[in-house]
């Protein structure tokens, strides 16, 4: 556990730190327009991302608010432009569109990226290769803050076991709903907050300076990214006889030249899922194999 | 010891574990202290005396780790066997634990392939969508300074998701408990939750392999030279063959190096490099791909470009 921690720190760091080191050296571009973020929006925006993490939302905050679309509409109300943070959130969204947490481990934090990245991008207007180039890693630094969590809130379990013994039931379930909570306010809260209030002109200028061919690199990142999500959620579902429709909707979107919407693609899908049962019932053993590829749950 | 669970204890035990079941996730055992908070309402109807009650927490703070929605069933069907127990059956310790782990593996493994790996980036693509960013298509670029986003992409997405996800949590858990634990295992091999997976596996294929083929975009941007004549790889070869196969093989590629054990934080890393590497401009300055035509990287961000003047 502690060598996959030091690797999930070093990997993020070294990441951030290629990124943020790279430019210093060119000339500063054109200053855009910025929207200056006060100290009350910083704090809301840090209160957004803990509840994205936290419980409050019954529960769904992982299903809703912790995904890029989400957190760039409500940074955009706090922010006083809901449209074009919803734009922003949409774009970021892209690189965790097949975003899949399973058994404990994460590959980036969306949320981080939603929330801080659009918080950047609407305070210093930038466009869309320039939201990636932020967005990316500070996904990949939000790990860190995972990772804390799930080797803090070790602590609060071991509480519960000694109150367990003496049949505290009111101290067990603190344990699980209250005492966590301060831990996580704390990591997630903190570092968000003091970003968005003390840190956004100094990448800002960072990402001014940005060369040209580094901004390239970051847009062709946001096209190469999405492959990673969408292939762990295939590692649940790409099994058995159900492999070829992966080809066939795929094969659909080229053909109709990316016009079809995925409205229809989710009808047609229905639309085979029931041919496909109704003609193959029990014979087919992919959905078993899915069934039991899996041992743990999300995070 | 003894007594009977009522609908309120029911759904009080839904509402702790809907709220907090990943409220103290942690390495060591996972969901163990949200499984015994939804159980403490159960353990207070229940149980009396200390000895008791110490016993059912420290029996519900083991190993547990499933999908949170469609895992509910488990619970209700434990609050079935722990309601039994306490009126006398003869259930024991093993009993209860054999059908918490006996189905909290194949239940994760139903909840993400339909919650995580279906409706969910189903209800994202929609949302995205509707936000204003279409497809990153050939020659187009998603320019934020022009198009104009649509916030209702945003509140769809999250009213769905909410009414979605409420939906299936609450049936799995009353239904869990109302019809007890032999419906649970049944159910399973029955193969009615077969063919539920299976349906659900061959939608979220199409739905996958289509938000592979409009989201995953790499282009060629390498020119080559046949005598005088420019060959754009990208146009005259690989769309002539299949488009979009670059970003086929990418994504294939990805899932196979997953299938040999390579984490995703180490792809992510290995792919952003690529992508900075691909960037380089060996020839000259490094073009604006959003208002010059093709540069002399190997790799470009957005749609085929015009060709270079040949030299």
């Amino acid at each position: 556990m502690h060598r996959r921690f030091t690797r999930f720190l070093g990997a993020s760091l070294i990441l951030g730190g290629l990124l943020l080191a790279l430019p210093l050296t060119t000339l500063a571009a054109d200053a855009p327009q910025k929207i200056t973020v006060s100290v009350f929006q910083a704090f809301l925006i840090a209160i957004g991302y803990y509840l994205s993490q936290g419980p409050w939302l019954f529960g769904f905050g992982f299903f809703t608010i912790y995904r890029p679309l989400a957190a760039g509409l409500i940074v955009g109300l706090i922010l006083g432009d809901p449209a074009k943070g919803t734009l922003i959130g949409a774009a970021i969204n892209l690189i965790y569109l097949g975003f899949i947490s399973a058994g404990g481990s994460i590959p980036g934090d969306p949320a981080l990226a939603g929330w801080v990245g659009t918080t950047l991008a609407l305070s210093a207007n930038l466009d869309y290769a320039q939201a990636l180039a932020i967005a990316v890693p500070i996904g990949l630094l939000g790990t860190i803050i995972w990772n804390f969590r799930m080797t803090g809130d070790v602590v609060f379990l071991h509480y519960a076991d000694r109150r367990a013994e003496e049949a505290n039931i009111g101290e067990v379930a603190r344990a699980n709903w209250l005492y966590p909570q301060i831990w996580l306010f704390a990591i997630t809260f903190i570092p968000v907050f003091l970003f968005a209030s003390q840190g956004l002109t100094f990448v800002t200028d960072i990402l001014t300076r940005l060369p040209t061919w580094v901004l390239n690199g970051m847009a062709i990142a946001g096209g190469v990214l999405p492959a990673i999500g969408i292939a762990m959620n295939m590692r649940f579902i790409f099994r058995g006889a159900v492999i070829p429709y992966f080809f066939l909707g795929y094969t659909l979107v080229v053909a109709s030249n990316h016009s079809i919407s995925i409205v229809v693609i989710g009808v047609v899908g229905l639309v085979l899922a029931y041919l496909h049962v109704y003609f193959m019932g029990n014979r087919d053993r992919g959905g078993t194999a899915a069934a039991t590829a899996a041992t743990q749950g999300r995070a | 010891m003894g007594g009977k669970v009522t609908r309120g204890d029911l759904i009080r035990s839904w509402i702790l574990w809907t709220f907090f079941s990943h409220a103290n996730y942690n390495y060591e055992r996972l969901q163990a202290t949200a499984f015994a908070h939804a159980m403490t309402p159960i353990i207070r109807r229940l149980y009396h005396t200390p000895e008791e009650i110490s016993a059912a927490l420290k029996r519900h703070l083991v190993f547990f780790n499933t999908e949170p929605n469609w895992g509910g069933v488990i619970h209700g069907a434990v609050i079935a066997m722990e309601e039994q127990r306490a009126n006398g059956a003869d259930i024991d310790d093993d009993a209860i634990n054999s059908v918490k782990s006996g189905l909290m593996g194949p239940l994760a493994g139903i909840g993400d392939t339909i919650d995580q790996g279906t409706i969910l980036p189903i209800l994202l693509a929609l949302g995205i969508g509707i936000a204003g960013i279409g497809t990153v298509q050939a020659g187009s670029t998603p320019d934020l300074a022009t198009i104009t986003g649509n916030p209702l992409g945003a509140v769809i997405f999250i009213v769905l998701a909410m009414g979605i996800f409420l939906a299936i949590g609450y049936v799995a858990y009353t239904q869990g408990y109302y019809r007890g634990r032999t419906f649970v295992t049944d159910i399973l091999r029955s193969g009615a939750l077969d063919r539920i997976i299976t349906g659900a596996s061959v939608l979220g294929n199409l739905v996958l392999g289509a938000l592979a083929a409009q989201f995953v975009t790499v282009f060629i941007a390498y020119p080559l030279y046949v005598g005088n004549t420019h060959l754009n790889l990208q146009t005259d070869v690989v769309d002539k063959i299949f488009p979009g196969l670059l970003g086929l093989g990418l994504v294939l590629m990805t899932w196979w190096l997953l299938r040999r054990r390579i984490s995703p934080m180490t792809l992510v890393a290995a792919y952003l490099i690529i992508a900075l590497v691909g960037a380089i401009p060996f020839n000259g300055p490094s073009p604006n791909y959003v208002t010059d035509a093709c540069g002399s990287s190997i790799l470009q961000p957005y749609g085929p470009c015009a060709a270079p003047a040949a030299k």
